[in-house]
């Protein structure tokens, strides 16, 4: 057996589980993305393209502008929040590190959903936020937290910042120090330094972790299901709606492949930017 | 036909909280049983799942979508004679209009859908639907998530036909509930939680709810039902066996059990909805003793506004119309 042909038996156990979990159930979605359904909800095959005309039926203009919008100001506050922590950590957490990032990780072993609900007892109204503002005699009335835009996005940026920090610190950390100390030595303030060596050593990192959270926050419907109002309804919702509530699994399929063409584009801009740099760091 | 005989452990699909999990347990026990329990929030997604081919020995679906589910041919007879506890149900269930001479279902709760309101924040009710757009409680108010419920109570207000198709009518319906968005706290079906956590001081919400929020709150008596002067939605909800079901036989021991008086006076203890059951009439009177508005009468069955099973299109248009309202 050539070298090449082992090689490629090694991909064998990776290549059966995504055509098992991911290309055949995919090929499912597609399937009924095209049907339509029976008296009592069951799903059936067919040819009913317009079920893609719906999508982009003018009603749900305002859904996608939001959850477009949630999603960025998400990414933008996971940036910020994100930056400094996985800065810290690279640079100075030295024997720390491993446990430091490892305390970033740890909330994420738990289900997300379990901890959006967390959200829900420690932000509503007679909960223990308010009890300490009332207490504090910040507000009478305590202050309403729950049901709003605001507590929708920070739900989101509370459960993708770790996708924001793991690529930063990576990114940081593989940087040589003595960059910095080299624009130091150059007369550069320190914000020179960090725009003109830091910032762009590690866009990389800064690109790959706008990505990961800009991608599942678009999508996420949990976050406006237990902490948004009635005036937080994202896509997610609505294609979760149309599976469950409406029972109309089509439309919601068609709805699942455009969301995923969307995402795929904005995927794909991130991945061949990221390969023309890693050439260009090579060459 | 079908014979109530132990046949395996119970695949049982419901609402959550909807049962008492101690008459569960005892009915493992005594039968030497597992329940499995999984649980639906809505008619169609429990549908949906059904039809995928999930398998359940019993299940739950209001009156309307058991006439649907013995249209298509979904569930099975049940043998009445050779049940024991028939006896003590209600006889308007003996021929409801979903389901003649009871022969697929038998009857498990009752409710009444109304506003749900705190009677220490709140003193301006004026008994009508529009109570739901209350500016002494805008942004603590909540609709259900639920299609029905909500053009129910916008038909019903305009005087409207509770199950109406026509379009012109339920587009003022939907105007009215876009109108309300500004003064709502959101769509949930999570009431008990809404109002327990304070979060809630108007709600749009189930009779039997009610029963479930005073046990939670310091002050029962701040927690009022409103049943509203304009009409309100009134219905029932069955046991039913589909006929994929594998252990029919559990199934049919289960559903005796759950209707032997002492127990239906239990499960009625502890759910707060009546059951349409003689053995518990003197426990849900105890429960009810300072609040008719929660009793579901005969007559509220017979005279009142019960949700009809629309063909595919009509439904189409109802849950299409809800999305409107929700993502504009």
């Amino acid at each position: 057996m050539s070298e090449n042909r082992f090689a490629h038996l090694l991909l064998a156990p990776a290549g059966l589980w995504l055509a098992l979990l991911f290309a055949v159930p995919l090929g499912i979605v597609v399937a009924v993305s095209l049907g339509t359904t029976d008296p009592i909800y069951q799903a059936v095959y067919g040819w009913h393209p317009e079920n893609y005309a719906d999508v982009f039926d003018p009603l749900f203009t305002p859904v996608l502008l939001r959850s477009v919008g949630f999603a960025l100001a998400t990414v933008v506050l996971c940036l910020l929040i994100g930056y400094p922590i996985a800065y810290y950590i690279a640079r100075f957490g030295g024997r720390w590190k491993t446990l430091l990032i490892a305390l970033v990780v740890l909330p994420f072993l738990v289900n997300y959903l379990v901890r959006t609900y967390a959200w829900v007892a420690i932000l509503s109204d007679e909960g223990l936020v308010n009890g300490i503002v009332t207490d504090a005699g910040l507000s009478e009335n305590g202050v309403r937290f729950l049901n709003t835009p605001w507590a929708v996005i920070g739900g989101l940026v509370y459960g993708y910042l770790a996708f924001m920090i793991l690529p930063l610190y990576a990114a940081l950390d593989r940087m040589d120090p003595a960059l910095i100390e080299a624009g130091k030595d150059l007369y550069g303030s320190r914000w020179q330094t960090f725009w003109h060596v830091t910032w762009p050593a590690a866009f990389q990192g800064v690109a790959a972790g706008c990505v990961l959270v800009f991608l599942p926050a678009v999508g996420d419907f949990i976050s406006a299901q237990l902490l948004g109002g009635a005036d937080t309804y994202m896509v997610g919702n609505l294609i979760q709606q149309q599976f469950l509530e409406a029972a109309n699994w089509p439309f919601g399929a068609a709805l699942t492949i455009v969301m995923m063409a969307f995402l795929l584009i904005w995927l794909s801009i991130y991945l061949r930017s990221a390969a023309r740099a890693s050439r260009e760091a090579t060459a | 036909m079908i014979e109530p005989k132990v046949d395996g452990d119970l695949y049982y699909f419901n609402y959550s909280q909807y049962i008492n999990p101690g008459l569960v347990k005892e009915f493992e026990k005594k039968y030497d049983v597992r329940v499995i329990q999984s649980y639906f929030d809505a008619m169609e997604p429990m549908l949906a799942k059904l039809r995928a081919g999930n398998t359940y020995d019993v299940i739950f679906p209001t009156a309307e979508y058991v006439q649907r589910l013995i249209q298509q041919e979904q569930i099975l007879r049940i043998p009445r004679d050779k049940l024991e506890n028939l006896d003590n149900i209600y006889s308007y269930f003996d021929d409801p209009w979903y389901d003649p001479d009871s022969a697929h279902s038998v009857p498990y709760s009752l409710y009444i859908t109304g506003i749900g309101y705190r009677a220490d924040v709140i003193d301006n009710m004026t008994g009508s639907w529009n109570d739901l757009g209350n500016e002494e409680a805008a942004g603590r108010i909540y609709m259900l998530d639920d299609y029905q419920e909500a053009l129910a109570a916008g038909n019903l207000l305009h005087g409207f036909d509770m199950n109406t198709v026509v379009e012109s009518e339920l587009e003022q319906t939907k105007e009215w509930l876009i109108g309300l968005k500004p003064l709502l706290r959101g769509y949930s079906v999570d009431t008990i939680t809404n109002m327990s956590s304070g979060n809630a001081w108007i709600e749009h919400l189930w009779n039997g709810d009610i029963i479930n929020i005073r046990y939670r709150v310091d002050d029962p008596d701040t927690i009022q039902f409103q049943k509203c002067s304009e009409g309100f939605p009134v219905g029932s909800d069955a046991f039913c066996i589909p006929v994929n079901a594998e252990h029919p036989g559990t199934a049919l021991k289960f559903i005796d059990f759950m209707c032997d008086p002492k127990n239906a006076a239990r499960n009625v203890n502890w759910n707060g909805y009546p059951m349409p059951n003689r053995g518990q009439d003197q426990t849900f009177a105890d429960l009810a003793k300072d609040d008719p508005n929660i009793v579901v009468t005969i007559d509220d069955l017979e005279g009142g506004d019960q949700f009809a099973n629309l063909p595919q299109e009509d439904r189409e248009l109802w849950t299409n119309t809800f999305l409107e309202v929700k993502a504009s």
